[in-house]
Formats: structure tokens, sequence, C-alpha cells
């Protein structure tokens, strides 16, 4: 491979960092992977690999600013000089020396570049993306599946930061890529769609998939198809008696999820309404404690219904209503019931959990609930490979309730079969919402937990988050991958992104959709990737048309069987934009 | 190599860029005709004439030289200085707007005295012997000053160059493309009234020809004031010299073409204190022959070491 420059030795060169001078004719870009060999003797020859993570170019020669002019027009001889700044990515073998100004530098390509970033040594190599030369760039699948680690965060700013994008992108490179050998059958994930509607159309082939990007699943080794098996679940409508599922540009093929009462009242979720639950310097926690404790207790009805007091109670108002009676009963001379309230409780602290739990009723009442034959059966039951929870049109306390429920679920589940194999993916964004850095919620703590804990149960957390710093900082800490898309420019001063060197930082806030930042163990540098363009749809206009189903302009739309609602609006405008029914929760009448 | 001699490095006296007495480098003549282009009586200033195309492609020969050491040797019970220094010579070429190129850098380092001088070498290269006239300050100086000359006179066969630009005299030079550059006016060579027609030059204007010299040496010569603030009389005042060849109505032409050349690379006072005279290809030489001498204290570190080691020598 032909020099393109030499180590500089008018600047410090390190074990871990150095410049390059490139020799007249020759050039480099931000990214590219180069090598320079040392002799160290008796000791042998080591060779040192690195990326360009910054270039600059000057006039030698020149003192003055406006000595160019004088260079342009011939009249000042000075030295055009441009030098690339290169941080160690390995050396081989592992001596951290500097290497010696003067030696040349080459172009690492082909196995030199494997080597390089280390992709000669990763067994198990699940792609994830292409680097800026075009070649597939792999995470070690050791350090995603719990084996050396766990776990994956991205950060970036909403909207061209692709942070869901690049999760689901992991998620199909992981089903699809081989890496997870038979254990690929098994293995399932949980997608929470928080907000809009891209990825209710995971099972869609994506129309607008160019030529250019099949090739790019093609060099990944990837089908350029959408996910295999998926299941997407969505709450029901509020008010709609026969609960069907509210979305707004996707009705078919899509179940609508539930609680039963019994659910609620059996497996405890009662503290998931709560979003200080574990607060202890909240007072009416002991009520909580009090009243879940009872309502474990009850009998069981029809279709999920519970049994209080010889009542039937089939929804989640006459529910409140019951436990209201217990803590506050009508009959001014009798007390609050000491096995419901707890003992030496104060009214105001009672008045404080019924005002909690009322208000909470308008927002969760359709998802708890037995008013409907068959209810048990619309519980999660998470059959298919993927799972994607749509939330995003839920009020915060629906979603956050919903989140912690079916964490808690999955991850009761995970502990009770005693393996970690299959293992388990959870893809859930705003973790900034559901894990802040400054408070405490019944969902932090589980979210704590599958960050601590699940590496070794076989729970793997992909979370997602405009802002790592607004994050609890012993989950994103806890996660082995971090990757990072654009960043707004005051976050990406952070401490919390360390492990981008400054020159990174500051292109971070210029990344383009579609590129993040890669930082894994096994490299000392995060590296540039770039992620092929989805090839299942994100919106209704991508989703490619099929028997019974229309395409995003609704021309020829079909009212039998599935269809997609005739809508190319952004969610969540497009429900109403429709002209159809407003999706959102409606107050209680 | 000559480790025999024995010298110490006398850390007082090291001096940079040493100057000779200007009086020794360009011995004034009295052979000045200054007929040749107009008669005294009618001596003016002269507007070059702008309708002679320009040269695109124009040489600068410069050379400069450092004093790395003054030293002291050992001879036979006396004790006699010596200097040790480095020469530089090169030229840079300039070419229409393309970017100014020095080319053809020669270096050499020698040590200067009288007999008793030998090579001295140090890991940097080898201080190679030159016997001077004397070894007074004044004799070692001119002799750092003729190894420098010798070097520029090695340079500048740029046989593509319209014009060379030779820093300082012709010296003999016959190149038909070379002009002598004369920066400062230590001589004086015209006599009255000619010598105020030189004070009186406006900006980018010339004295009429005049030649200096006699025999085989005569040159073609004349004045002219590059732009920039005028203080007195000799202000931006240069002095050029032309092989003295040809006839006079080419050599006029040519003065003409070489003045306005000039013109267009005089430097300014904020950016080079010898302004307008030093011109910026010049400077910009200068330069980077200062910077491929290498480190100045290294090479002094050299020769103390090399001085020591004589000195260990049984």
């Amino acid at each position: 491979m032909s020099t393109v420059g030499r180590v500089i030795g008018t600047e410090d060169a390190t074990p871990l960092e150095f410049w390059v001078a490139l020799a007249p004719g020759q050039h480099v870009q931000l990214d590219d992977v180069l090598a320079v060999d040392r002799d160290l003797g008796d000791d042998g020859q080591i060779t040192l690999y690195g990326i360009v993570i910054q270039m600059r170019a000057r006039h030698e020669g020149a003192r003055f600013d406006s000595d160019v002019f004088l260079i342009s027009d011939g009249k000042l001889p000075a030295e055009v000089s441009e030098c690339a700044m290169v941080q160690l990515t390995r050396a081989v073998p592992e001596t951290f020396v500097p290497p010696i100004p003067g030696a040349p530098v080459r172009k690492a390509v082909g196995e030199e570049r494997n080597r390089a970033l280390d992709v000669d040594r990763v067994e198990r190599q699940l792609p994830a993306g292409l680097s800026r030369d075009g070649e597939p760039m792999f995470i070690d699948l050791d350090f995603v599946d719990g084996t050396k680690g766990a776990h994956v965060n991205i950060s970036g700013i909403s909207g061209v930061a692709t942070k869901t994008s690049y999760a689901t992108f992991l998620l199909f490179s992981l089903f699809n890529s081989g890496v997870l050998g038979q254990e690929a059958r098994g293995t399932k994930a949980i997608i929470f769609n928080v907000k809009g509607e891209d990825l209710l159309f995971l099972d869609q082939p994506n129309r607008a998939l160019s030529q250019e990007a099949r090739a790019g699943y093609g060099q990944l080794g990837l089908p350029a198809t959408p996910f295999d098996s998926v299941g997407i679940v969505a709450p029901p409508r509020p008010g709609d008696p026969a609960a069907t599922p509210a979305t707004g540009s996707r009705s078919v093929g899509i179940k609508p999820f539930f609680w039963t009462l019994e659910q609620f009242c059996h497996q405890q979720l009662l503290p998931f309404l709560f979003a200080d639950a574990e607060d202890e310097r909240q007072q009416y926690t002991i009520v909580l404690g009090a009243v879940t404790a009872q309502l474990a207790r009850l009998p069981t009805g029809r279709e999920g219904s519970v049994h209080l007091d010889g009542r039937t109670i089939d929804n989640f108002s006459a529910l409140v209503d019951a436990i209201a009676e217990k803590l506050q009963p009508e009959d001014p001379d009798s007390g609050p019931d000491p096995a419901w309230a707890g003992r030496a409780v104060g009214t105001g602290t009672i008045n404080a959990f019924i005002r909690r739990l009322a208000s909470s009723v308008r927002h969760v009442s359709h998802l708890i609930r037995s008013d409907i034959a068959g209810s048990p059966e619309h519980s999660l039951d998470f059959q298919d490979q993927v799972t994607v929870v749509d939330i995003h049109q839920l009020h915060d306390r629906a979603k956050r309730f919903v989140v912690g429920v079916v964490l808690r679920r999955t991850f009761d589940a995970k502990e009770a079969t005693g393996s970690a194999r299959p293992l388990q993916f959870i893809v859930l964004d705003e973790l900034n919402k559901y894990a802040p850095r400054d408070s405490s919620s019944p969902i932090k703590e589980i979210l704590l937990d599958v960050a601590e804990r699940g590496r070794s149960l076989g729970v793997i957390l992909i979370g997602a988050q405009q802002t790592a710093s607004e994050v609890e900082r012993r989950i994103v800490s806890n996660c082995a991958i971090r990757v990072v898309g654009r960043l707004d420019a005051a976050e990406a001063g952070r401490d919390n992104y360390g492990f981008l060197p400054p020159a990174q930082r500051q292109r971070a806030t210029i990344l383009k959709p579609g590129s993040m930042y890669v930082n894994q163990p096994r490299l000392p540098v995060p590296v540039l990737v770039e992620f092929p363009f989805p090839a299942w749809a994100s919106r209704p206009a991508e989703a490619a048309p099929s028997a019974g189903w229309v395409d995003g302009d609704g021309a020829g739309a079909k009212s039998d069987g599935a269809l997609f609602r005739g809508c190319d609006a952004t969610p969540p405008h497009c429900g109403l934009a429709c002209g159809q029914v407003d999706a959102r929760p409606q107050p209680r009448r | 190599m000559g480790a025999s001699i024995k010298f110490a490095v006398d850390t007082w006296g090291v001096g940079y860029d040493p100057a000779p007495d200007a009086s020794q480098l360009e011995p004034a003549t009295s052979d000045v005709d200054p007929t040749v282009e107009l008669p005294v009586s009618q001596w003016r200033p002269i507007v070059p004439n702008p309708l002679y195309t320009l040269p695109q492609r124009v040489a600068f020969v410069d050379g400069i030289r450092r004093i790395d050491a003054s030293i002291l040797i050992d001879s036979d019970g006396d004790v006699r200085p010596g200097i040790c220094a480095s020469v530089a010579a090169g030229v840079v070429v300039t070419s229409g707007g393309t970017h100014a190129q020095v080319v053809d850098v020669r270096i050499e380092r020698c040590v200067f005295g009288t007999s008793v001088v030998e090579a001295i070498d140090t890991r940097f290269g080898t201080y190679q012997p030159r016997i001077c006239s004397d070894d007074d300050r004044e004799s070692l100086y001119l002799g750092i000053h003729q190894a420098m000359v010798e070097l520029e006179l090695d340079c500048g066969d740029d046989q593509d160059a319209e014009l060379i630009v030779f820093d300082g005299p012709l010296r003999g030079r016959h190149v038909a493309a070379g002009v002598g550059y004369i920066k400062a006016q230590h001589v004086r060579y015209l006599p009255e009234p000619t010598q105020q027609v030189v004070y009186g030059l406006g900006t980018g204007q010339r004295s009429p020809l005049f030649v200096v010299g006699s025999g085989g040496r005569n040159r073609w010569s004349w004045y002219v004031r590059l732009p920039g603030p005028i203080t007195h009389g000799l202000s931006g005042i240069v002095r050029c010299e032309l092989p003295g060849v040809g006839s006079i109505d080419d050599a006029i032409a040519r003065s003409d073409v070489v003045s306005r050349t000039l013109v267009r690379f005089a430097s300014e006072p904020h950016k080079d204190p010898r302004a307008p005279q030093n011109l910026y290809p010049i400077a910009g030489l200068e330069r980077t022959l200062r910077h491929r001498l290498g480190d100045a204290a290294l090479f002094q570190r050299q020769l103390l070491l090399a001085a020591s080691e004589r000195r260990s020598v049984p």
C-alpha cells in the first residue's frame, strides 16, 4: 500500500494520538483508517492503527493572515501543509508506544482495515452499518447479549437522529444476520412505540427503498425485507365498547390490549399508576401498599372481573369507587378500614392517595377493564418475535403504566424461567421520561433492574433518548454499546459523551440522518457508521401496496379486508386530518 | 578527519548575520559614465515604458549566512580566533499567478580562519575549512560573505526564467536574463547634479542608465524607486545592474521591464522592516533558507561537543 504521508515531529506523537502530514498529491478524509509501523528492535515490529478524527491545512512560511494573497499571487513562497490527526484504534501486537516522527503512514484497506477496527477478532459479528469506506462495521455480540456486556443506548435529537430507526435496524440485524444462530427463533423483542406511528409498519416492505439501500443490506449480509414475525398491539379506543385499537393510520393486523381487573389486582399493578410510589418521603405510599395487598386477595369473577364485598367490579372506575369507599366510608361515624388504609394514617394522607388514584381514572380506565366478552384474551402475550406496543396516543400517566407493567411482567417472567436464553430485547425511546436522573419511580426501578441485572437474566435494553444527560446515570453507564446520532450543541458538550473525542463531539452536531457514532468496548474510539434506509415501511406512504392494501394517497381504496387509512399526513395528526374519529383519549363522562 | 586541532567554543562571541564593512564589498569605482542614455544636462526621472510585456517567470537568487559559533583554536601554544558559520543560497521562482516555489537550495557549513583551521565533524554535518587572508573579525566576516556569494553564483542557472534577479551586484555573472539588485546604497556612484535626479525619483520611476566598471566587467546600471513612504531621498531606492553587453536601446528596454517588474514584488513596511527593498519573494526565500540551516542552538551544542571530544584526546 502506498504511503499517504508521514508522522510529524512538530506535534507530540503519543501512543493514542498522533498527527500525519500528507505527502503532496495525497489525501485522506475524516474517518479514514490509517496504519503505521514501528520497529522495536529485538521486540519485533508493531503496527499502530487509527482513525482520522481531525484534519487541518495551513500555509507554512506565512506570518500574516494577509500573506495568503501574496502567496496566491505568486509573490511569497510558502508550503501548503495538510495534516491529519489520528486516534489509535488498535496496536498489533498490543504495545503502546508512539509512532516515530517521519514514519511512513498508509491507508489500511481490506484485511488490514478489519484488523484496524478489530473486526478480525470478533467471532460473533453483529452488522451495525457501513463505515465511511463502504465496508461493513460490526458490533461484537458478546457485548450485546450479556456474555461480556449488554444493553445499547442511543442518544440524539428528535427527527434527524433517527434513534428509533437505528434501534429497529439493530434488532433486524440481530434476527436476520444469523449471528444468533439457532437462538434467533426463540429470541423476542418488545418495542414501545412512543411517538408517531412509524413503528406500526415493521411488517410491511418499504416502497421507497432505493437500489442503493438494497445494496447496503446486501453488503451487510442482510435481506432487504421487512420484519418476519411482528405483532402490533394498541390500547383500545376510549369510550368504544368493542375496544377496537386506537391507531391513526393503520387499523388492520393490530390487536387491542388491556388488563382485566383480576390481572390488575392479582398482579399488583396499582403502584404503576403512581409516578412517585418509590419516594419514601411520600406518606401516601403506606396506603398504596395496604390497598395493593388487599386487592391481591380479591376473588375473581367472570371475564376477569373481581368481587368486593359481594359486588362484581368489571371496570376501573368502579374499582376506584370501591377503594375510596373503603378508605373514606360514606358513614361519617366509621373511620377508614385499617386493613386498607394501614394503621395510624391521617386523613390528609388518605386524601392524597385518593386524589392521585381518582385523577388516573380518565387516563387508564380503557386499559383496565373486564366489561368485554373474552377480556382475558386481550392481555399481552408476546407470541410474535417482535411485538410493537403502541402507546403514542396515551396520556403520559398511562404510558408510564403500560411501560412499567410490561417491563415488570417481562422481567419477572424471564427471571422465573431461570435461563438467560433465548434473549428478550426491549426497545424503549424517551428513557429520560421513564428513568429521569433526578427522581424516583417504579418504572425507573425496573429499568435500573434491567440495566443492572438484565445482563445475567437475558433481558437486553435498547434504550434511546434525546439527552443522555437527563437519564439516570446508572442506566446509561451499564450500556456496553453507546450510539450517538446528531446532538444538540449544548448537549454534546456534556460529560456524558466523554467517549467522543472533541472533534467528533463537534461533528455530532452536524451528523446527517442515518449516520451514527457507535462506541463499543473493543475500540477506544467511536466509529461513524451509516445504516441503510429501513427496508420496512415507517409511514403509510412507504408501505408497499398489496392485495387489499391501499397506498398513502388513498387512490383505489378498498373497504374490504385490511387497509391503511388513506392518509399521508404526519402522525399524530393524521387521524384528525382524515376526518376520522378523534382517537385521542376522551375525558370520562 | 582532522581530529588533530584542538579548539574551544567562545560562548561570548556569537553574532548573527554578520555584515562586513560595506566598502570592502562594493569597491567604489571611478569608472562611471552617466551619459549613455541622456546627457547629464538632460537627466530627469523616467517613467518606464508601460507597453512592454512583463516577464511571467521570474527567479530570485539570494543567500544568507549565520555564525554558529566563534571558536578559539590552539596553535602551537598560540590561540587563534576562528568562526564556524553556515551559509545557504537558493532560488525562488514565481510564475504568473501560480505559487512561488523555492527551488535549488544549497547549504554549506564552514570553519573560517587562517591556515590553522581543519574540518570539524558533527552529527549533522562537517564544517569544511576555509582559509581567510587574516583572522581579524573583518577578514573572517568577509570570508563568510565570499562563501555565501560563491554559493549564490552556483545557483541561478534557471534556463526557463525570463528574468533572474540576483541579490547584490552581478559579480561577473553574465546570464542573459540576469539583473543585479542592490537593496542598500552604501556607495555613491553618480556625480552631481545627476545624484539629485535620483533623490527626486517618484514611485516607480527610474533614473537614466549609466555605465559602471570598465573593460570586460562594465554593467548597465540605473536607480529605481519602489513604492512606499518617502522619508528621505533614498527611501525605497534600489540600484540595478545588467551585463554590459548589447546595444543601449536593448538595455533601455530591458531596464523599463525590470523596473516595472520589481515594483510588483515590493514589500510593505508592516510586513517587513526592510520594506520596500526587501522584495516579498526574497524575504520568503531568506526565511526558508534560514529555516533550512537548521536550529542554531543544535549546531552550537554539536560544536561544543566536538570541542570537548578533541580536548579529551591526549
